[in-house]
């Protein structure tokens, strides 16, 4: 579904990404592990039209992407929940929600796509006109989660999820990934809790300095040589 | 005594509407572009001007210079817009300068055009006084008092009702998530200068309703709108129109209890004593952004 085609992109002068490929199947989720700086965000920046390529070509459906802007590509189907939330704290849970919906194509349902985020993150509907900013972590997490949801995504991006989290609540976000999955979402993960990400996956990606240092499908990951790869450097 | 402190803090109030009505478009702008406006008192004060031609020309009341004001000002102000959006770096800091010299531009063509004389409403209709109990205010006060209170619970309702308003927020929050979730930060920037400018044109045509103009007013009246807003705390709408209310009192209460040379000193005492006291503002504190 998404293919991203021997990319180079990075910050100013700084090249972050090094000749970069990777697919993402329909219906699958890619998940992309990786130490800190090996460009796993840069990555998915890259793909949301954030960051500009500098080479390479990023195509969706076979079609290149390449720079299309960010609040363009929501109406391609795709849909980012962003590292470290980037929830909108001055405003309510609602409409922090219903900005998720904010591409004309969506408003129409957005009350309807509420009330199912609602029903599968309860603790955010008790609290619908709380502002987003008194939420706990876990439950910030969540309502990114939510509010990535609200434009029905073909292909849905997470960046680093558990990032911050207790244990418990990691568990609770894996349930809701597994969940989703479940659904038959296209999903790319970014994580750093390599053990649970490589549990859920169906294709592994290791990003180290830039570089995709091992493609694997979940199935034949080890764990042992994972890390010895991941520590390696 | 006790009838003059309160006729100071009646007028004071109403007066404060206006305040409200400009220091909510600097913060709006301010909010979506992180630019500081410099210019936007100026662009108030040529709404004011444009009330004066309408009325001196065509010898009709003030308020029917509102088209023509939104008109122009809302043109102005899609100017000063395009022209900050020039600016490549430090957009911040660089804005400062290029919206400083766009207001001493707009102030010597104010000049050029209207003369660096006094002007005020000839309008009866307008200055008719109006008495509640003690109280005593002039009909234009309390008309665009009214116009005030109305404008801003529409602002409030645009702001957190409707989907146009809710980007303008959310951009002030997160900028890079409101462009993920489908809104281009660009077009939320240039309708907050609109927005911005429809409030500025509504308080110029105000503030010649009920006062004296002249060229050198706009920049006063930014250092006011600049003012009242850090005393609110940056992005809260109640707070700017209790600081508006505030800053009005406050000069109201210095005209009547020592001299209305001391005015302006009044407002910048009360923006250190506040600042001084309450370092992020009058409602700041719970909606810092990191």
């Amino acid at each position: 579904m998404l293919e991203v085609d021997n990319i180079r992109a990075g910050y100013g002068a700084i090249n972050v990404l090094w000749d970069v490929s990777l697919s993402a199947a329909a219906g699958q989720m890619t998940t992309i592990i990786g130490p800190n700086g090996a460009g796993k965000t840069t990555l998915l920046r890259s793909i949301m039209g954030l960051l500009p390529l500098t080479q390479g070509d990023i195509r969706l459906h076979g079609r290149s992407i390449r720079g299309t802007a960010p609040w363009d590509m929501s109406g391609l189907g795709v849909a980012m929940i962003p590292e470290g939330r980037m929830i909108f704290k001055d405003m309510t849970i609602e409409e922090n929600l219903l900005m998720g919906a904010f591409p004309k194509q969506h408003r129409a349902a957005a009350r309807q796509k509420c009330e199912q985020a609602y029903a599968m993150f309860p603790c955010l509907q008790e609290r619908w006109n709380l502002l987003a900013g008194m939420l706990s972590g876990g439950e910030s997490q969540m309502l990114a989660m939510a509010r990535g949801l609200m434009s029905d995504p073909e292909l849905l991006i997470i960046d680093e999820p558990s990032l911050g989290l207790a244990p418990v609540v990691v568990n609770e976000l894996f349930g809701v990934l597994g969940r989703l999955k479940a659904e038959g979402r296209t999903i790319i993960l970014v994580e750093q809790n390599t053990q649970k990400a490589v549990g859920v996956a169906d294709q592994v990606h290791l990003m180290q300095s830039g570089k995709i240092a091992l493609s694997q499908p979940a199935a034949e990951v080890s764990l042992e040589h994972l890390h010895d790869l991941y520590f390696a450097h | 005594m006790l009838e003059l402190i309160l006729q100071a803090l009646f007028s004071g109030v109403l007066q404060g509407g206006s305040y409200a009505l400009i220091a909510l478009g600097l913060a709006l702008v301010f909010g979506t572009m992180k630019v500081i406006n410099l210019a936007h008192g100026e662009l108030v004060l040529l709404a004011a001007y444009i009330a004066y031609t309408v009325e001196s020309s065509l010898g009709v009341n003030p308020v029917f210079a509102i088209p023509l004001a939104l008109l122009i000002v809302c043109a102005a102000a899609v100017l000063v817009y395009f022209l900050v959006d020039l600016i490549r770096q430090d957009r911040e800091l660089n804005s400062l300068l290029l919206t400083y010299g766009i207001a001493i531009i707009l102030t010597n063509a104010i000049q050029l055009i209207w003369s660096a004389d006094i002007r005020s409403t000839g309008s009866a209709w307008f200055q008719e006084p109006v008495v509640i109990g003690p109280l005593y205010s002039m009909r234009s006060e309390l008309v665009f008092f009214v116009v005030s209170l109305a404008l801003m619970t529409g602002l409030w309702w645009w702001l957190s009702r409707s989907w146009y308003g809710r980007a303008v927020r959310a951009v002030s929050s997160q900028r890079d998530a409101a462009k993920l979730m489908g809104v281009n930060p660009r077009k939320t920037e240039l309708v907050s200068f609109i927005v911005a400018s429809i409030l500025a044109s509504f308080a110029g045509v105000a503030l010649f309703s009920y006062g004296v103009i002249q060229p050198s007013y706009g920049h006063v009246l930014t250092v006011k709108a600049f003012i009242i807003t850090v005393l609110a705390g940056m992005g809260s709408i109640p707070g700017v129109l209790v600081g508006a209310l505030l800053l009005g009192v406050t000069e109201a209460l210095t005209v009547t209890l020592a001299s209305s040379a001391l005015q302006e000193l009044a407002g910048m005492c009360l923006f250190l004593l506040v600042l001084f006291v309450m370092p992020n503002g009058l409602f700041g504190a719970a909606g810092r952004r990191g």
